[in-house]
């Protein structure tokens, strides 16, 4: 199968990348690429396990092949706390937010991009952000608290 | 209780920052480098078939492929409590998706595009899709004919000829007597499909035989030391022991007991063995995950009660019937659970409980969140609120009547614990305003609350063990070694807790990691509910044990009176000399050197083991007299206040309420996160998960496009998690567990406000909106 | 699972070279655009393409252009700039709020409205809005560009009328004046996201006028011309909109499947437009 050459801006590094047509932006990124945060968890853009920062916005990269990456931008979340944890991460750690911890990247870059473009997002923004995120131990409610305490809203 | 500075505390989750920073690595996150390879798997299409050929020329002829191994290459079968499962099928397969062969390749999509090439010629065969027909006297099938040859717990009755993998009798009293006392008997059949862990990670697992003869398994599992003795010994016809197997588990993405004991791993096991030196990989897609993995299974329970009319419980019956899967090796132990403490929370003298486990050709059940209590409580708490209204009874006051007390005779002779029932009860109701229905918010919506009560005991067998070693770094740091699971309840930090409170270290300063069967020692599994409890008391002891080193130490070396010893803030200080104050980083590896220049000391090394000595599943076959198999019960209520729309049939959780008494919360946090988490897994269970099965034994809907599971969007306008302390006097600071139970009220909570708001009473789950408005009329 | 067979990825950055490529390949050739659709068919392996045209990199197809009397929705504009826009919620409210139906935030920045007719999947959110805003599907190929009435795209589930080497450059929704309300309810199975079971778009227009369609209860989203037929010069009391769903059998064939069954699907499609117009004449 032939490959294509695609130039992207990975967390902020340029990269020169050979990926196949039907290998999706997560298979690149994971194997490729190495960068593990971003997960498979269903394939089907149903869990949003695979989240990452396209361009700016948040999308599921199970649905993107790897061809089209070309010219974008892209962040994972090793990219995003790549300085340091940011405040939600922080508040997130503070509120002991995640249990298993395997929707916390998706969820997170879910939540960076509602706070990046929103700085005080109500509940029903929060839900919206992550509502395509899903997980299954915490019962979403520490997650949206700290949504709302770095937004300077306070715990519900 | 004492003043206690680290247990009771909302620490931080050790394992917080590397979930939050990406870094945590699960099974598929592992690298093992250009040398490893993929398993695919080929599955059965038919439910129930006979295995007449199976021919792999075309898929080896793929450039690529390295091997193609079928059940010939391993006739072994494995099995926690009952071996009756194998690693690739026989001469039959049993459910649609029974793993039937392996193909092994160089990369991902070669093995799978070779898997679609291996040619499977099947006898199709009429399947036994539902239990009442399979449990019946002369079954069109019978799943297992050789049931007779299977080695099982001697706690299982499989009754050869059948398909009743095992029947548990519970019997106490008369219940001929007591339904003649009653005053009123209530008779009624409930029914529970199956379920879905949906844990987000799905299972994975590899395996690597070297050539040293040594096999490596790392798995997402929540029983390395369980998986690596069945690996040993399904495999034993190869020449492996134990001392060659070793299992290593990073963190687990969600287990909810569907990572519990041993399912497809034995495949990266036995797959291993066939590419001596070459790790290879099996990962399961969502769909596998739906269809080969565990299921909760389903259940049709028939239950028949005496009253008077005051309320108190005369007799009770309880037959419930089970559909268990094509193998029930763990799912044969949730019916026994329930078989000993379908009484729910109560106190009946008169009992007759049967519980059943019957073969079908559907998924394997197992273990899941509650094991088998939330399917039993939905029936139960159903029946007592029904009872309730029959009698013109307050639905809390006619459970506040039965509800069992500490001492009381539980259903298989053993005692209760101490406990705080009734005052769970209590809290739940307050917490959801029960006296205080809000209106409702439109002419279309009706109000209703409803609550239930819950109780679970881990379901172990009698000698169920936790060791731990906890040693320490040269600057007074600890590392913990235990082999129970951070599956995300946050034993990893609970643990670091305890031994903290015990040696003043705080728990920041503390490591506990997840294991390697080789460098941890045994842990049963960590399921039941009973890490804290067990694996805790083994962390407590490894602390003491330690803590009297330390002070062997001190008085060795310096001659001092060890009883005036204690510890504080990393030192070892003395009650008679308020001057003394010696930092473990000076003495804990290197020893206290004395005035000649020798040491006395050493490194410090705790060992901490525990294993109930008071467990016992010896009993009377015929009615379960005798034995003590439960250790202990924790136990709770659940209440909510709902609005439903008529029309609609549509439920909104206003208020959801649920208090479990943990003994001693180690942390309020996490605990709250039980709850929350629990709480709204049940939710879903009673609302919107349906898992639906074609006539053909097919599961239609696995994947998350048509198989429910919550949202953010799906959160009760208000969860009031309530903890509850009535100490559990074998405990570590007297705590006891609460991960499961938190579900398990749920769904009865849910039907009985439901029948409150609109007379309505739905006996089968789940209550759909669809299923909610034709129960209306509406349609 | 991932995608097994292999194809040809082309990215032409003008319609010229999108149309050469469409025409070359015709039904061998499938046309990439948001991907949260084709994407799953080709892991499915229900669709095996030769050939996959990306035609995000052709200029001006991501753009929503206000005219004087439409709004042109370029068709590689997701359903997260449909909700972002300013003008849309003002002029085309309806069309943002199905838009905010559709499944989640992270599938809706790169799903598009364009990509979701073209799928024509019976349970799709755009078909019953743009029907009840006798919206156009703008169609180019080689030979030119034409217009196709939304009632005349959707020809069957998953079929529409874009023939092999043609693209679909826009969808151009006239404004229409007399629109006073509108409401877009879908069914689902829970407050998460989910496909609609049943749904129902309503505008309500001055002069007692109503436009009504309904989506994922027939092969195809449909208008209900009988229920307007029925509700034109009417007033929304009690007894009108008892008469409205009382005909909704007559307009639509839902079926059963594991989602929901006939009977729900029909009471619902009953009540939702009860409740619908309720709304959109501001009566709830």
């Amino acid at each position: 199968m032939k490959k294509i050459t695609i130039k992207a801006k990975i967390n902020g590094e340029q990269r020169t990348l050979e990926v196949q047509p039907m290998e999706t932006l997560l298979e690149v990124l994971r194997e490729t690429l190495g960068l593990k945060s971003p997960k498979c968890g269903c394939d089907r853009g149903d869990c949003g396990t695979c989240t990452v920062l396209y361009d700016g916005r948040a999308v599921r990269s199970c649905l993107i092949l790897a061809p089209e990456a070309d010219g974008r931008e892209i962040e994972t979340l090793e990219g995003i706390c790549r300085d340091g944890l940011t405040p939600l991460q922080k508040k997130m750690h503070e509120l002991n937010a995640f249990q298993c911890g395997f929707c916390a990247p998706g969820m997170i870059v879910s939540a960076t991009e509602l706070l990046r473009r929103n700085k005080k997002p109500s509940e029903g923004d929060i839900k919206e952000a992550i509502g395509g995120n899903l997980c299954r131990c915490t019962g979403y409610e520490p997650i949206i608290d700290a949504v709302k305490a770095v937004s300077g809203k306070g715990r519900r | 209780m004492d003043k206690l500075k680290y247990v009771g505390k909302s620490a931080l989750r050790v394992d917080g920052i590397e979930k939050i920073s990406g870094a945590a690595k699960f099974i598929d996150d592992i690298e093992f480098g250009p040398g490893l390879l993929y398993a695919a798997i080929v599955e059965s299409p038919h439910a129930y078939a006979r295995i007449r050929g199976i021919d792999p020329k075309k898929a080896l002829a793929l450039d690529g492929v390295v091997k193609v191994v079928t059940g010939r290459d391993f006739p072994y079968r494995f099995g926690l409590y009952m071996k009756d499962r194998w690693v690739l099928a026989q001469d039959s397969v049993r459910f649609v998706g029974e793993q039937v062969a392996a193909v092994i390749a160089r990369d991902k999509r070669t093995a799978l595009r070779a898997a679609k090439l291996v040619e499977v010629d099947y006898e199709v065969l009429e399947p036994m899709l539902e239990p009442l027909g399979a449990a019946g006297s002369e079954p069109p099938v019978i799943v297992h004919p050789e049931l007779g040859d299977y080695s099982h717990v001697p706690w299982f009755f499989p009754k050869p000829g059948t398909n009743i993998a095992h029947h548990r009798k519970t019997r106490k009293g008369n219940t001929d007597r007591g339904f003649t006392a009653a005053d009123f008997v209530l008779e009624d059949t409930y029914t529970v499909p199956r379920f879905a862990h949906c844990a987000i990670e799905t299972h994975g697992a590899v395996g690597l035989y070297d050539h040293s003869g040594r096999l490596t398994v790392w798995t997402a599992s929540q029983s390395p030391h369980t998986q690596r003795h069945v690996f040993a010994e399904t495999l034993a016809p190869l020449g492996l022991t134990h001392k060659d197997v070793r299992v290593i588990t990073p963190y687990v993405g969600g287990g909810f007991g569907g990572k519990a004991g041993v399912t497809m791993e034995i495949l990266a096991a036995a797959l291993a063995t066939s590419v001596r030196g070459s790790p290879v990989k099996v990962i399961w897609t969502r769909e596998q995950e739906f269809y080969n993995t565990y299921q909760r299974q389903g259940v049709i329970t028939k239950i028949r009660t005496g009253f008077r009319k005051d309320g108190t419980i005369t007799a009770l019956e309880h037959t419930l019937v089970w559909d268990a899967g094509a193998y029930v090796e763990y799912g044969a132990n949730v019916v026994n659970a329930v078989g000993l403490s379908a009484t729910g929370p109560y106190r009946i003298d008169n009992l007759k409980i049967d519980s059943i486990c019957v073969y079908t050709n559907l998924p394997p059940g197992g273990p899941y969140r509650g094991f088998g209590y939330s399917e039993m409580i939905f029936g139960l708490e159903s029946h007592m609120n029904m009872a309730a209204k029959k009698l013109g009874l307050d639905p809390i006051a006619i459970r506040k009547k039965n509800a069992i007390k500490e001492g009381d005779t539980l259903a298989y002779g053993a005692h209760m614990n101490p406990n705080g029932l009734m005052q769970s009860i209590d809290k739940a109701a307050k917490a959801i305003g029960w006296n205080k229905k809000p209106r409702p918010s439109g002419p279309d919506k009706a109000v209703g609350r409803g609550i239930a009560l819950f109780w679970k005991a881990p379901a172990m067998p009698p000698n169920a063990s936790s060791s731990v070693f906890l040693k320490f770094s040269e600057d007074g740091s600890i590392n913990i070694l235990a082999s129970a699971m951070e599956i995300g309840q946050g034993f990893l930090t609970a643990m670091a807790q305890i031994a903290a409170e015990v040696l003043a270290v705080s728990p920041e300063r503390i490591r506990v990691e997840t294991p390697d069967t080789d460098r941890n020692p045994y842990e049963w599994q960590t399921v039941a509910s009973h890490i804290t409890w067990s694996c805790g008391n083994a962390v407590r002891r490894a602390a003491l044990d330690a803590r009297e080193q330390i002070f062997d130490v001190v008085e060795r070396g310096l001659r001092l009176d060890r009883d005036a010893l204690y510890l504080e803030k990393e030192c070892v200080k003395s009650r008679t000399d308020a001057s003394f104050s010696l930092p473990l980083r000076d003495f804990i590896i290197n020893g206290i050197m004395q005035e000649d220049g020798t040491f006395r000391g050493g490194p410090v090394v705790g060992r901490g083991m525990f294993m109930p000595e008071f467990s016992s599943a010896k009993s009377n076959p015929e009615t379960s007299q005798g034995g003590h198999p439960n250790v202990h019960y924790t136990t709770g209520a659940g209440a909510c206040m709902i609005e439903v729309d008529r029309k609609t049939g549509r439920v909104k959780v206003l208020k959801a309420a649920l208090a479990v008494d943990g003994g001693r919360i180690i942390n309020p946090s996490l605990a709250k996160g039980q709850v929350v988490g629990g709480l709204l897994q049940g939710l879903a269970t009673v609302l919107y998960e349906d898992m639906r099965f074609d006539s053909k034994g097919r599961l239609l809907n696995p994947n998350f496009t048509d198989y429910k599971i919550p949202t953010a969007h799906d959160l009760p306008d208000e969860v009031i998690p309530i903890l509850v302390e009535v100490p559990q006097p074998d405990g570590p600071f007297g705590a006891r567990g609460i991960g499961e139970h938190t579900m398990i009220p749920a769904a009865p909570m849910i039907a009985n406000a439901l029948d409150d708001a609109l007379g309505v009473r739905i006996k089968s789950m789940p209550l759909t909106a669809e299923k909610i408005a034709r129960a209306l009329g509406g349609f | 699972m991932p995608i097994l067979d292999g194809f040809e990825y082309h990215r032409p950055g003008t319609f010229e070279e999108a149309l050469e490529l469409l025409e070359k390949f015709k039904g061998r050739a499938a046309i990439l655009n948001g991907g949260t659709d084709l994407v799953v068919e080709l892991k499915d392996g229900r669709k095996k393409p030769d050939v996959v045209v990306d035609i995000k990199a052709i200029a001006g197809l991501d753009g929503i252009t206000i005219e004087k009397g439409r709004a042109l929705i370029g068709a590689g504009v997701t359903f997260g700039a449909i909700i972002q826009s300013k003008e849309l919620e003002k002029r085309l409210p309806l069309v943002v709020e199905a838009a905010r139906t559709v499944g989640s935030s992270g599938l809706r920045n790169r799903a598009t409205m364009v990509g979701n007719i073209c799928s024509a999947v019976p349970c799709l959110d755009s078909g019953p809005v743009l029907l009840v805003l006798d919206a156009d599907v703008i169609v180019r190929s080689r030979r030119g560009e034409h217009k196709i009435p939304v009632g005349r795209w959707f020809l069957g589930p998953r079929k529409t009328a874009l023939k092999p080497g043609e693209l679909v450059t826009a969808v151009s929704i006239p404004f229409e004046k007399k629109i006073r309300g509108s409401c877009f309810m879908k069914l689902g199975r829970y407050a998460g996201e989910d496909l609609a079971q049943a749904s129902v778009a309503i505008a309500a227009m001055r002069g007692a006028k109503y436009r009504i369609a309904f989506g994922a209860v027939g092969p195809v989203p449909l208008r209900a011309k009988k229920i307007e037929a029925f509700l034109a010069g009417k007033k929304i009391s009690d007894k009108v909109l008892s008469g409205a769903s009382g005909r909704v059998d007559r307009e639509i064939s839902p079926i059963t499947d594991i989602r929901a069954s006939k009977e729900y699907r029909l009471h619902m499609c009953r009540i939702m437009l009860e409740r619908g117009l309720k709304k959109a004449v501001g009566l709830l």
